[in-house]
Order: structure tokens, then C-alpha cells, then sequence
């Protein structure tokens, strides 16, 4: 998909490099990843098992650290950067949709939501709605407050869905957001995508 | 691939319409915090023990203690001076020995000094009617003032004690004395005397119980000599400055002490509780009882937030600042506090209660509540120190690593 020409770059990484493991077992994971993301664009990346889409996404997602290389999101450079400031980082513009949806198991599917609009200062009266609205858009309205442990793999998942968006992050990071769907089922829970606006201020997708 | 896309999402989407919540929800702080402690109940439970525990052992000691400062202040403040003149080196109001006989006369001479009582107190032999031989403190005084000891009269009166060779007891001692009731007789130091009142919940700190009569009386049963007193009682003159009068005293009496009504409290209470060690031993039960419920919250919490880390992760994931995790386990340390104080509290009102009308004096005070609230909340936060440091130094890369 081709960006608009209003769009801005929200995600640059120059030769990223990661190595994983200790010495003497060390793996270089990543070795100089250079790539430019844009507001409004859905970029896919595809790769084997193990080949370190992960590990890629969670340095794109400011939670892990390169061994070497530059990373910008929305403009400000990540390098040397305190752990809180990269918090503040993902607050504000990365929505992470986790391999594992890493719900959190003693709140419901709501209460999921409200926990990220929470974080993010949107703890005002109609956040209950605005998390409600927010899985009746991932096709989830009528589990609203099922717990994490009573919903199905593809349910959690348009859980995490709901809440990487909540909070209108500028650019989502999705760790193989299909690999607990068949075909039939995947799109379906996908389909929202197709429908939400493009514009400048919509999320990048990887 | 777009064939598929409407008529599952109609199917997994009922439109009827979602009911628009208008309650005030819990804040998400509170909510993590308080699932968070409910989700692993046995440690909830054994959190909640530790600090019901706590808080009833700490109650209980300091309530003892405060009982005791009141149980050993009980004489003075029921018969309370402007000035006591005591023989120098008076250790508590129960250590007594003679004055000269010359105070009340020098202290009535005093400017500012508006009257004396003397006071006689000394130990005696109490023989009880069946036989059998017991120790007392034989407590003698006047009458001048509005306010005589002894007081909470149950049977008989103060006047009463003025016939020679009458005395009033408390009847929590009759099994000590051997004694029924009024009219019964008994011995002082060899002579015959009669109970002609008795009182209700007047118990001595010390197992020596207290034998109220009058100045007379006591002066004749203990040998003091006409005019000898202990301790000479000295109300002062509206508007007189007593560190004056004081001095004055002083400089009139060699080898006497001139104390405050508080110095003489403190004084007597800070011998029976220091000096004897009982102070600093209930001190000591109440500061383990305080160790053991930072032991317990800081063991069940540290375990807890252990057991609950990759949630933590995840939330500093999703970008919670340290602060925001930092709040839910303080949330957690806080609303544990309250609910082990609430119990808590309960429990030792009732220990308190039980213990009403036994030897045991158990004071609760609303300061003592108020106190003892905030060293519980204090206590649980303290304990949430460990956890924190655990919580704050999460690396949200955790999160991968399942
Ligand atoms: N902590 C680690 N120590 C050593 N190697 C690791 C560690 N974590 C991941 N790896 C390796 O890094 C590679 C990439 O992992 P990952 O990013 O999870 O791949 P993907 O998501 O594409 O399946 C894998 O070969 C994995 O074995
Ligand atoms: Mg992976």
C-alpha cells in the first residue's frame, strides 16, 4: 500500500543490530535493519520462525534496545534514552498487539481497555464507553466483560486489538496478529481495518 | 480474500443496543490492585492474619501500657495538688516516707499558697478476720478539699472514715483482704478495725492493695507523729505563679522535693514502667508485634507482585510509567491495611472489652485508634518497599520471554 503524500514518517530505524543470548552462545538476530514507516500505511512483513520478527518488533516498540543502530519514533531519537522516557515513548504513539495478547488475567475484556485508556490519562466517566465501543468494533460487543481465561485464542486477540487502539497510538506494531485464526476467521476480526478512516492522523500498521 | 468480510463480523456482532454506563467507576488503580489481592486468596488471608495480628498485639500492649500510666497516676489525678511537697528522693507516690511535721505550717506561711492538706501513706500488715497475713498501702487523708479520697463510694461514705479505726476497700480486693463486705473487721499493724466503705474499680498498679481512712487514723495505725505527713497537698491561690511559690517552698524546707501535679504523674509512672522494666517489656511486645506484621505484608506482597510480574511487564509494555506501577502495589499495601486494621480494631475492642473486669487495665483512646490506624497504613507501606524495588526494575522485554 502507498503512502499519501500528506503522510508524515512516524517510525525510522537505521542498521538496526541485536544480538540475543549470552557469550559464548550469542545469536546476532538482526543484523542492520534499515526501515521508514509512515502514518496511514500498512506495511507486512513475513518470515520463517525464529527469524526475528519479534525481536525486530520490540525494538521498533521501544521495549527491547538495539545492540547498534538508529531508532526515531515520531521524530524523537530513542538512543540513550531512560527507561521512563522510552515509557513515555510507547504511551504515546505505539500500540503493541503482543504474539501472546498478554491480557492482563484479572480484568475483563473492558476493563483491558480502560487499563490502557487509563494509562493514558483517559480515565474520565465515558472511558467504560469508549473501551465498550472500542471491542464492539473488533466484532467482541457481546463479551464485554468475559475474563481473558474465558475467551477463545481469537478473542483475546481482538482484546489486544481493541487495545493497542484505544488511545490512538500513530503506529501499531502486530506480532503475527493472524497465527491463532484460520483463514476463515482471520479477516473477519481484521475487517475493521479496511473500514477506519485514511488519513494523516491514522496509525501506521506493521 | 475480501469475499468473506461482512456477514461473519454481522453474525459475531449482535446489534442490540449496549446499555451507556452513567456509574463512576472504580479507578483502574484500585481495581488492578484490590483483583491483584483477591486473586491469590490464601495470600490475601495470610496478609490479612499478619496484619490483624499486628494490630491486635500492638493495640493490646499499648492499650496495657496507657492502662497502667492510668492505673498508676489513678490516686493523683483522683486528688489532684497544685504543688506536692514530698520528702527528697521520692521515687513514685507507693515509695513513701515521713516529712518533718513543720511543711503544712511553712507552706500555709507561703505567699500565693491558698491551702495544704497533709497526706499519709505508708505500708502496713493487714491481718484478715480468718486469718492469714497480707501487705496494703495504707492511704490517709484529709477531707478539706472538694475532692477526697476515696472516690467511687459504693456502700457506706467518706464520713464514715472519720470514726477512729475505720477504713474503706476496693471490693475487688475482698478475696485478697478476706473481707465481705461492710462492717466486717480486720487488723492494721495489731489494731482492730472496721470496713466502713467500700468503692468500686480502685486497684493499686503494684499487687499491694490500697486502704483508704482518714488522716487521723492513718497517723495512729502507721506511728507518725502528730502533725508528720508524707506528702503535703498545696492548692494554690487564684492567678499564683507555682514555679514562685516553689521556690519559695523551697527556700523554707530543706530536704523536701516541691513537684507539679505533672512531675509527681510522671514521676510515679515512669518508676513503675522504667525503672521496674514493665514499660519497656510492653513497649517491646507491641514493637515485635509491629516487626512480625512487616515481616508477613512485606513476604506476601513481595511474593505476590512476583507471582503477578508479567502483568507488570506488561503494563511498562504498554507504557506505564514507573509511578503507575509503583501506585497499584502501594494501592495493594494500602487496601490490605485497611481491611487487617479494620478487623484488627474490631478484635481488640473486643480483648478490650474481655478484659474489663479483670486485673488487666486496657486502655483504647480515639487517639490511640487514630494512632494506631496510621502505623498500620504506615506499617504496610513500609512493607511494600521490597516489592517496589522488585516492580520498578521490570524490564518490559520480560513480556517476550514466555
Ligand atoms: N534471549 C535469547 N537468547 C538467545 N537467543 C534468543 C533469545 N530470544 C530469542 N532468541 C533467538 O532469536 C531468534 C529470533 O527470535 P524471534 O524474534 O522471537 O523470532 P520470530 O518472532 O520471528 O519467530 C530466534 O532464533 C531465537 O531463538
Ligand atoms: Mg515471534
Amino acid at each position: 500500500m502507498s503512502p499519501k503524500p500528506d503522510s508524515k514518517v512516524i517510525l525510522e530505524a537505521q542498521g538496526i543490530v541485536k544480538i540475543l543470548g549470552e557469550e559464548p552462545n550469542t545469536v546476532k538476530v538482526l543484523k542492520g535493519i534499515d526501515l521508514q514507516l509512515q502514518t496511514g500505511e500498512l506495511t507486512l512483513m513475513m518470515g520463517p520462525s525464529g527469524s526475528g520478527k519479534t525481536t525486530l518488533l520490540s525494538i521498533l516498540g521501544c521495549i527491547l534496545s538495539p545492540t547498534a543502530g538508529k531508532l526515531s519514533v515520531a521524530g524523537q531519537a530513542t538512543q540513550g534514552m531512560t527507561a521512563e522516557g522510552l515509557a513515555n515513548l510507547r504511551r504515546k504513539h505505539v500500540g503493541f498487539i503482543f504474539q501472546g495478547y498478554n491480557l492482563v488475567p484479572t480484568l475483563t475484556a473492558v476493563e483491558n481497555i480502560m487499563l490502557a485508556l487509563d494509562l493514558r490519562d483517559q480515565s474520565g466517566p465515558d472511558a467504560y464507553d469508549i473501551a465498550a465501543d472500542a471491542l464492539e468494533a473488533v466484532g467482541l460487543g457481546h463479551r464485554i466483560n468475559a475474563a481473558p481465561s474465558k475467551m477463545s485464542g481469537g478473542e483475546k486477540q481482538r482484546v489486544a486489538i481493541a487495545r493497542a487502539l484505544a488511545g490512538s497510538p500513530s503506529v501499531i506494531l502486530a506480532d503475527e496478529p493472524t497465527a491463532a485464526l484460520d483463514g476463515k476467521t482471520a479477516w473477519p476480526s481484521w475487517s475493521f481495518w479496511r473500514r477506519s478512516p485514511r488519513t494523516p492522523s491514522a496509525p501506521c500498521w506493521l | 480474500m475480501e469475499i468473506a468480510l461482512d456477514t461473519p463480523v454481522k453474525t459475531a456482532t449482535p446489534s442490540r443496543p449496549r446499555q451507556r454506563s452513567k456509574r463512576r467507576s472504580m479507578p483502574m488503580v484500585v481495581k488492578l490492585a484490590y483483583r491483584n489481592l483477591f486473586h491469590d486468596r490464601l495470600s490475601f488471608a495470610v496478609t490479612i492474619v499478619g496484619i490483624v495480628f499486628s494490630v491486635v498485639l500492638v493495640a493490646v500492649q499499648t492499650g496495657i501500657y496507657l492502662g497502667s500510666e492510668k492505673k498508676i497516676s489513678a490516686i493523683l489525678d483522683a486528688a489532684p495538688a497544685d504543688l506536692w511537697i514530698v520528702p527528697l528522693g521520692t521515687k513514685s507516690y507507693d515509695d513513701p516516707s515521713l516529712l518533718s511535721g513543720r511543711e503544712r505550717h511553712m507552706a500555709l506561711s507561703t505567699p500565693g499558697v491558698e491551702n495544704a492538706e497533709d497526706m499519709v501513706v505508708s505500708f502496713a500488715k493487714w491481718r484478715k478476720p480468718e486469718g492469714g497475713q497480707t501487705t496494703i498501702l495504707l492511704v490517709g487523708s484529709e477531707q478539706i478539699s472538694d475532692k477526697p479520697l476515696p472516690w467511687n463510694i459504693e456502700e457506706g461514705s467518706r464520713e464514715a472514715l472519720n470514726a477512729p479505726d475505720t477504713v474503706a476497700i476496693d471490693q475487688s480486693y475482698f478475696p485478697d483482704l478476706g473481707i465481705k463486705g461492710v462492717n466486717n473487721h480486720a487488723e492494721i499493724n495489731g489494731v482492730d478495725i472496721e470496713v466502713a466503705a467500700t468503692t468500686r474499680r480502685i486497684r493499686s498498679f503494684t499487687t499491694l492493695p490500697f486502704v483508704f481512712t482518714s488522716i487521723e487514723n492513718s497517723r495512729r495505725l502507721s506511728g507518725a507523729e502528730q502533725n508528720q505527713a508524707t506528702y503535703e497537698r498545696v492548692l494554690l491561690a487564684p492567678g499564683a505563679d507555682p514555679q514562685k511559690v516553689k521556690t519559695e517552698i523551697l527556700a523554707r524546707l530543706p530536704d523536701v522535693e516541691v513537684l507539679t501535679q505533672d512531675e509527681f504523674r510522671k514521676r510515679s509512672q515512669s518508676y513503675w514502667l522504667f525503672q521496674t522494666g514493665a514499660g519497656a517489656a510492653l513497649i517491646a511486645g507491641a514493637v515485635l508485634g509491629l516487626i512480625v506484621g512487616i515481616v508477613i505484608v512485606a513476604q506476601t506482597l513481595y511474593s505476590s507482585t512476583k507471582d503477578h510480574i508479567n502483568e507488570f511487564a506488561t503494563l511498562r509494555a504498554l507504557g506505564a510509567g514507573a509511578g503507575y506501577i509503583v501506585k497499584v502495589i502501594l494501592m495493594q499495601a494500602v487496601l490490605s491495611g485497611l481491611i487487617g486494621f479494620a478487623l484488627g480494631f474490631i478484635l481488640s475492642l473486643g480483648v478490650i472489652e474481655a478484659a474489663k473486669d479483670t486485673k488487666l487495665t486496657v486502655i483504647m483512646t480515639p487517639q490511640l485508634a487514630s494512632t494506631l490506624f496510621a502505623v498500620t497504613i504506615g506499617m504496610c507501606i513500609f512493607a511494600a518497599i521490597s516489592a517496589i524495588v522488585k516492580v520498578v526494575r521490570i524490564d518490559p522485554a520480560v513480556v517476550f520471554s514466555r
